[in-house]
């Protein structure tokens, strides 16, 4: 098998998946009152690129062959999915509509609940679960996804009023680069696996063609670590950025520190 | 200096009179601008030691097969040579200018801890006494300045050299963080109304962003020389590879600190840069917003791509893909920069004054010295060039062509602000020239010396075609900039006396800086000029074309924060990074399927129950703290009384461990399990120490009285501190006793 044969026969097709996809674009639209704007191709590649890592051969890959394939599938899903979908979002118009329980708003709980998507679905238990059972798989898919939504919440929310003050959310995001800096560093330089699924593949035909690819479990499981350390980094910097940018552009009444009374409103 | 009125002062120097200048007053001195203008002198000396270094290593290098030196002595140069520039020169350098007009340029009166300050600037002096002194004590070092294991270790290094580098690094580093801290601390806490953070000078911003550099990068140097010390003096062998250490976790820890090292000793630069183009351009700044944000960006990258100085170590493909791709990224925000420079330039009625001379050779040098910086990305180029003179002539392109640069341009420019005098500028014209043509001559030739495949580090040369009248060129033009530096001397002592008196803002420039009196009084302002803008002063002389004619001119609505608590939460971060530092460090050398022995000794239950002693003092503190903000004194002295016993007892059970692994015969030197473990509980012991000692204290100063009066800042920040040291342990229980131990 050539690995263009193999790339064009390793799509799911996954029916519930795709149906659920174009329902999710469905009811953006009526959402959105079929009004096209730049909010709906943001939203658009969300979906998109939430269906190539759970459809293409990325998910193939993931599924215990691959480790490098199952971080891309990880990061996509924590970390590019949910900020695309939530600046999609249109400002929801009623309070009471998607609005969450108080304390899941708190900036240190969506902190934690990014910093925690990233290393707990890498204790080796829970990791190698997740490849080989398919429940445990959608399980991790759904909670990556959703401690995703809540990581970046605070960040680009479609409530303006929620975010974190820019300057403060550099902070956020910086500290939340170091956990997965320092979690991506492990795994690189780990001499243990991190996922032990992942040195036994459970598809031994496509071995020859991974071997073609020059990788080799152990360089695989460095390049996950890396995915995890430099390009995962870089989407944090790009979000820094973007902060520093709606900082600048916030122009009239400066307040660099929030103060208490304002906080707490 | 604490004068009670009722003991008249015994010596002359009390006398008002005689105070202004005294020796003494500048030893004492807590003020911004004099520990501004002690670094810069400071800093000056060691430049002129530095570059002796350089001189006679030049002379040595002049002819090829050259016997001036012995390989030996030429080694301690090129060691001391390198450390005394980065150390004692560029990095004073830039504090000291940061020092100076950071106040300044905010409008505030002094730094928020000046007595800190006073502390980060002596170490210098005393991190530059014990680094010399080793002259003395039986020779420099002489293992490069990044002091690669196993080199730096006591079979190869057994002269006490690389012991007072480590102390004069750990002292200098101190210092730096404690600056740093100082830094961060101003500019968030003491900007005047008006200067939010959105309207900081880009040098005060650069500063500010380069603060968290170094109060983040300097952790992972200290990790890194506390085990090479350990190794040197208590016999462990973290980085000998000969006894299962590891020498590349050396090379990792010393790159982790050493590559945004690179960027603190160029933000500063930049930041003059970005002072200097747009005054003497009569523009402002090219798009301030990207200048800034690049910034931004180049410290968060500078944490990212420090294996790109070990890619001759093999790490294999992976890594060095992606670290390639990582360093080039890195050129794009400093790229953006260039650009914006650039376009500050492009049509501006551009004033040529030695100040924006050095300006503009420092967007041509730096440019160079990054196009060169690039091509070490690529791998194979740095497979073929890496220790060559190809690395000597990009990082000087870099630091000398690009910093110092920067610091010259800041001399001129500032000089009359520092002095009251304004420097030569005819003098300062061949001042100029001389450094230009000198540093090309000397540099630019090594650029092909490397590729023709002149190692560095190598006291000579063989006599191949070309090299010796290459490496004459370059000798020639370090020694024209050794004229140079003279040429300088002279300007600045022709100048303090005779100069022109420069008034309060010679160059008709626009930050507050300039609205001082030259040089600035003790108070630094006697009015401050509104604030709506970026630049107050062009405000101020052209009120009908104002920067943001529409910037509100109601009251600020910012609330300051207590300087306490942010100095505190910035030690705490900085302290976090040295123990992440030392906790990897442990993880590396103890989680492998072959544990060394002495760890089945470990008594996780017993430790725990001290474990929940440390825990519960976090409670109690903070009990104490509603205690004092309830009025209940007693209750208040109570509790914290319970905190400290509770701490003691953690103390005790640490100290009972320490003994029965004692008792086992376990030592510093034993394994890599007993120095890791030594290692980490005991720095984190030293720092419970620490927060009991400030614990007394504070008992101390309750007892006394001093926080009926409602004046409780001490007390909540030497709480941040407690708890963060209960929070390190948690941190190191669960590594050592949770996860690493293994029945």
């Amino acid at each position: 098998m050539t690995t263009r044969q193999w790339l064009l026969s390793t799509w799911d097709g996954n029916i519930p998946l795709i149906v659920g996809c174009i329902a999710a674009l469905f009811f953006y639209a009526i959402l959105c009152k079929l009004k096209f704007s730049g909010k709906s191709i943001l939203f658009t590649i969300g979906v998109i690129l939430f269906f190539i890592a759970l459809d293409s051969p990325i998910s193939f890959l993931a599924k215990g062959t691959l480790f490098s394939a199952h971080m891309i599938q990880h990061l996509l899903l924590v970390l590019i999915v949910p900020p695309l979908l939530l600046l999609g979002l249109p400002v929801p118009p009623h309070r009471h509509i998607l609005s969450l329980a108080r304390w899941i708003k708190l900036p240190l709980v969506a902190w934690f609940s990014g910093v925690g998507a990233m290393w707990f679905w890498h204790i080796p238990a829970f990791c190698d679960a997740a490849a080989s059972n398919e429940f445990i798989h959608s399980l991790q898919t759904f909670s990556l996804l959703f401690l995703g939504i809540l990581f970046w919440r605070p960040i680009v929310g479609p409530r303006t009023e929620e975010r974190l003050f820019p300057l403060t959310g550099i902070l956020y995001l910086f500290t939340a680069c170091v956990a997965c800096t320092l979690l991506g560093i492990w795994i690189s330089f780990s001499s243990v696996s991190v996922c032990p699924i992942f040195m036994h593949p459970a598809n031994p035909s496509i071995l020859p063609l991974i071997q073609g690819w020059g990788l080799t479990p152990a360089s695989d499981q460095q390049i996950g670590g890396l995915l995890m350390w430099v390009p995962a980094c870089l989407v944090y910097l790009i979000a820094i950025l973007f902060l520093l940018r709606r900082f600048y552009h916030q122009h009239g009444n400066a307040v660099p520190f929030p103060s208490k009374e304002k906080r707490k409103k | 200096m604490i004068q009670t009125p009722s003991s008249p002062p015994s010596a002359e120097i009390f006398h008002a009179q005689n105070r202004e200048n005294s020796f003494f007053s500048w030893v004492a001195t807590v003020d911004h601008k004099r520990i501004g203008t002690l670094y810069l002198l400071t800093a000056f000396f060691f430049f002129c030691v530095g570059g002796m270094e350089a001189l006679v290593m030049r002379l040595q290098l002049a002819r090829p097969n050259n016997t001036l030196l012995s390989p030996n002595t030429y080694d301690q140069l090129f060691t001391m040579h390198g450390t005394t520039m980065i150390f004692l020169v560029v990095m004073p350098t830039l504090i000291g200018f940061a020092n100076y007009f950071v106040p300044l340029m905010i409008g505030a009166k002094d730094m928020a801890f000046p007595r800190l300050n006073a502390m980060g600037y002596w170490f210098l002096p005393f991190g530059g006494l014990l680094l010399h002194f080793s002259l003395l004590a039986g020779g420099a070092p002489s293992v490069g300045w990044f002091s690669y294991a196993p080199l730096s270790e006591t079979p190869f290094a057994s002269s006490p050299g690389v012991d007072y580098w480590i102390l004069a690094l750990f002292a200098l580093g101190i210092g730096s963080i404690a600056t740093a801290i100082n830094l961060i601390t101003t500019v968030i806490a003491l900007r005047a109304p008006g200067m939010s953070i959105r309207r900081l000078p880009l040098f005060t911003w650069m500063v500010f962003i380069n603060s968290f550099l170094l109060m983040l990068a300097i952790p992972a140097l200290n990790a890194a020389i506390i085990m090479l010390f350990i190794d040197r003096q208590l016999d462990a062998h973290f980085f000998l590879p000969s006894h299962g250490g590891s020498a590349i976790l050396w090379q990792h820890f010393f790159w982790t600190f050493g590559h945004p090292e690179v960027y603190i000793m160029v933000l500063p630069a930049f930041g003059i840069i970005s002072e200097v183009i747009p005054v003497f351009s009569r523009k402002p700044i090219f798009g301030y917003e990207f200048v800034a944000a690049s910034t931004v960006a180049i410290a968060l990258l500078s944490f990212g791509v420090w294996a790109h100085h070990m890619f001759a170590v093999g790490l294999g493909k992976p890594m060095d893909l992606f670290f390639a791709a990582a360093s080039m990224l890195i050129a794009v925000p400093t790229g953006v920069k260039i650009f914006n420079w650039s376009a500050t330039l492009w049509g501006g009625s551009i004033r040529m004054t030695t100040s924006m001379l050095f300006a503009v050779a420092f967007l041509l040098q730096f440019t160079i010295g990054g196009l060169s910086g690039v091509t070490f990305a690529v791998v194979p180029i740095d497979w073929q060039v890496t220790d060559t003179y190809y690395v000597v002539a990009h990082f000087h392109y870099v630091l000398f062509g690009g910093s110092l640069f920067g610091v010259f341009a800041g001399i001129y420019y500032w000089f009359p602000k520092i002095s009251g005098r304004l420097l030569s500028e005819p003098i300062g014209k061949v001042h100029f020239w001389l450094t230009v043509i000198g540093f090309n001559m000397a540099f630019f030739v090594q650029h092909f010396l490397g590729l023709l495949g002149m190692t560095r580090r190598v006291y000579t040369y063989p006599d191949l075609p070309g090299w010796g009248l290459l490496n004459m060129i370059s000798t020639i033009g370090a020694f024209l900039l050794g004229i140079s530096v003279l040429v300088l001397i002279w300007n600045m002592v022709v100048s303090l006396r005779r100069g022109t008196v420069a008034g309060e803002n010679p160059w008709n420039a626009w930050t507050l800086e300039w609205a001082a009196s030259s040089p600035p009084a003790e108070h630094n302002f006697d009015q401050l000029p509104p604030i709506h803008g970026r630049r107050p002063l062009w405000d101020l002389a052209h009120p009908e074309n104002q920067d943001e004619p529409n910037a509100s001119r109601e009251k600020s609505k910012e609330t300051k924060m207590d300087k306490n608590k942010v100095g505190m939460m910035c030690f705490i971060a900085s302290e976090g990074f040295f123990f992440i530092m030392l906790l990897i460090a442990y993880i590396f050398y103890n989680y492998s399927q072959h544990p060394y022995p002495g760890s089945q000794w470990l008594n996780p239950l017993k430790t725990g129950v001290f474990t929940f002693c440390l825990l519960s003092s976090s409670f109690t503190y903070w009990m104490s703290e509603k205690k004092l903000a309830a009025g209940s004194h007693n209750g208040f002295l109570l509790w914290l009384a319970a905190t400290l016993m509770l701490g003691g007892t953690f103390m005790t059970g640490q100290a009972m461990e320490y003994w029965e692994l004692f008792q086992k015969g376990l030592r510093a030197g034993t394994n890599l399990f007993s120095a890791s473990f030594f290692m980490v509980t005991g720095l984190h012991g030293l720092h419970v120490l620490i927060g009991l000692i400030g614990l007394l204290i504070v008992l101390g100063l309750a007892l006394a009285g001093d926080f009926k009066t409602g004046k409780t800042a001490i007390v909540k920040t030497i709480g941040l501190y407690w708890h963060f040291v209960d929070l390190v342990w948690i941190a190191v229980f669960t590594t050592i006793y949770i996860v690493g131990v293994r029945t």
